[in-house]
């Protein structure tokens, strides 16, 4: 069990199992499989983001252009097809495109210039947000074709849209590249000490561009899952979601400081968030209390264990 | 109003025949329903509010009112999701003051589906679509009209006026300034009246603030800053208060009595208009109840008695083509004269 699961990864399976055991007691719409299928759609694009984020945080950097990447994404969608008359197909792969041009440019400033992600990135998430809001200024577009609509608002497979089937699949895909694969050791190696890999012979500027540019992609196509699901865009698509993704990655066990984590303990905090916004939702908690209380389990769950392993360390000195 | 006060003179002459038309709802059937305010913290939405919680209890609905909004920065979101949740779990009735465009739409849709009926107020659905009927504050034409006399008042009839608003999805603010425009451009009377730019504050007080005084840095000859929100007139009065520039730039819009009592007094807001957001709340529950429980049907003509606030139409929404609305007015303009007396 522990080789699968490490202790924080049991001690968030615990959490969840507590939250959907309450929630199901509380709420008898819970376990529907609707409400189910409702509460990844409702956080779709962040928790999709949250899987890749996972990578950028183990490699010991952090993307925090990925809410601006999704806006300029749906907003570069709407004006291709709303104005420019562009088919919506066409328009995906563009916007596809503009994520990785746009990952690339971080990836460069950050593993061939130098220079901190933290930098680059709040740069471009101005930049990105920039150019999206000069896109729509203060408009909004919507009126998509219906099956671009219909991808992102209805069930693909049974009742299972898109974006969750995506999610699962991403979900399958990443886990079997981080941890039984050598890209994933190598995200680890370098996560730990970017110099230590290097001495080792690994071209670490070219897989930290890659992992930018899966980065921006991915937040890309969260903005077309966005445009979809909604039906209509405007310049704020995505604005302040950088923050919600890195706290389900942090709370899921990644190190900020890079080299350590893994995609199941990402995978059970999205799980955790979700299911405890939903419960709460469902028992009519408001929106401010329902913020106080998921900042209160980070609280709880980032810092505590951090602060115990300082303690055990110290201990035996 | 015209039309109520018509109604009304023709009930005192035949009276049966209009009675028979006109529904009245039975009170003390259970149905859940939930108030969504654009989001929070905002005052005339509590107003609205306890507007509901007035028909609630006048109607003995066994079932729960709640007060369910988001957080201001997240609205959109916390719109979609409320909307969502009512829908899983089955509520009668969601009252939604829209800010999300039409971005509600897939959402409200699925909601209705699931049998939940969304009645609008304040703020519509802006292509109609999953909405039952919209609760309209005012007639969207007349709005226009009113602000265009104040502005032509306060500026003696000439000169240069900016538009601070609320956010650009807005479906009610966007449909009151194009209001404002189309009268501008269509009656003499205001032809010299110049709007230089329309600018959004987000109903955000700093925001508003901020673009407030912006307008006046890059409008010098600015006479004048028009907000048909309560927040943005008030953080305009006080950013031209601030900065004292009330005498050269007046403030002017939708406010409430209560938050633009000391700028009408001291001169900052000469005029500005609203009406009662306690009565829309009253008005709006009155009809949710009624879809919810099956004894309104929503169809265009259908007469029914509002409570207190007697007898209502369900009508065509001019502004919006499909949609219905039921028209509750009028508005009140405040001056130094009358503003003291509402703001209590």
């Amino acid at each position: 069990m522990t080789r699968i699961l490490g202790p924080w990864e049991t001690f968030l399976l615990v959490v969840l199992v507590l939250i959907y055991a309450a929630n199901a007691w509380i709420s008898p719409e819970f376990l529907t499989l609707q409400n189910q299928v409702n509460l990844f759609q409702l956080s779709i694009e962040k928790v999709t983001i949250a899987l890749v984020m996972a990578f950028v945080i183990i490699n010991a950097e952090i993307d925090l252009s990925v809410g601006s990447m999704m806006g300029l994404s749906a907003c570069a969608f709407a004006t291709l097809v709303g104005e420019a008359g562009v088919p919506a197909a066409l328009a995906c792969l563009l916007c596809l495109g503009v994520g990785l041009a746009g990952g690339f440019l971080n990836g460069w400033f950050v593993a061939r210039m130098g220079l901190p992600s933290l930098v680059v990135t709040l740069a471009t998430l101005i930049g990105f947000r920039g150019v999206a809001r000069i896109l729509l200024e203060d408009r909004s577009i919507g009126s998509f074709p219906d099956w671009f609509a219909a991808l992102g608002q209805r069930g693909l497979i049974g009742p299972i849209p898109l974006g969750l089937l995506s999610f699962v699949l991403l979900f399958v895909l990443l886990y079997v590249v981080l941890e039984r694969g050598g890209f994933g050791r190598k995200t680890y190696v370098i996560g730990v000490s970017r110099d230590v890999a290097e001495f080792a012979g690994l071209d670490t500027a070219r897989h930290k561009i890659l992992i930018f540019m899966a980065s921006g992609l991915v937040a890309a196509y969260a903005g077309l899952l966005f445009a979809a699901r909604v039906g209509a865009v405007r310049g704020d698509v995505g604005q302040g979601f950088e923050l919600d993704i890195i706290t389900m990655v942090l709370l899921g066990g990644v190190s900020i400081f890079g080299g350590s984590g893994t995609l199941t303990g990402v995978g059970l905090a999205i799980l955790i968030v979700l299911s405890l916004r939903n419960g709460m939702s469902l028992m009519n908690v408001t929106g401010h209390i329902q913020t106080g209380v998921v900042g209160l389990l980070l609280i709880a769950s980032v810092l505590i264990p951090r602060l115990g392993t300082r303690l055990a360390r110290r201990s035996p000195a | 109003m015209m039309k109520t006060l018509g109604l009304a003179a023709l009930l005192a002459t035949s009276a049966t025949m209009a009675l028979a038309q006109a529904k009245t709802l039975t009170p003390g059937q259970e149905v859940d329903m939930v108030l969504l305010p654009k989001f929070l913290g905002i005052l005339v939405f509590d107003q609205a509010h306890e507007g509901a919680q007035e028909a609630h209890a006048e109607l003995q609905n066994p079932g729960e009112l709640l007060f369910q909004g988001p957080t201001p920065e997240n609205s959109v979101a916390g719109q979609i999701e409320i909307m969502t949740t009512a829908g899983t779990q089955g509520v009668g009735a969601v009252m939604l003051s829209n800010n999300a465009g039409d971005q509600i739409v897939p959402a409200a849709q699925a909601a209705a589906e699931s049998g939940t009926k969304i009645v609008t107020w304040d703020s519509p659905i802006p292509n109609g679509e999953g909405e039952s009927v919209f609760i309209a504050q005012v007639d969207f034409e007349e709005t226009g009209r009113v602000m265009a006399d104040m502005a032509h008042e306060i500026m003696g009839g000439e000169g240069q006026f900016a538009v601070l608003s609320a956010s650009p999805d807005a479906a009610n603010q966007n449909a009151w300034i194009a209001s404002l425009e189309s009268v501008l451009a269509s009656d003499e009377k205001y032809a010299n009246l110049e709007l230089v730019e329309t600018v959004y504050g987000n109903d955000q007080s700093e925001e508003s603030y901020n673009r407030a005084l912006a307008l006046v840095d890059s409008h010098p000859d600015l006479k004048l800053i028009m907000a048909p929100t309560t927040v943005g007139i008030q953080a305009a009065a006080k950013a031209m208060q601030d900065e004292g520039l009330c005498e050269q730039v007046k403030v002017s819009g939708l406010g409430l009595p209560a938050e633009m009592a000391s700028y009408s007094l001291n001169g900052c807001a000469p005029q500005f208009a609203l009406w009662d957001f306690r009565d829309l709340g009253y008005l709006t529950y009155q009809v949710a109840y009624g879809l919810a429980t099956g004894q309104l049907t929503g169809e265009e003509g259908e007469t029914f008695v509002a409570g207190r606030m007697g007898e209502y139409t369900i009508e065509a929404d001019p502004g919006r083509e499909g949609a219905k609305r039921v028209l509750m007015g009028p508005f009140t303009v405040y001056t130094a004269e009358n503003v003291e007396a509402a703001a209590n």
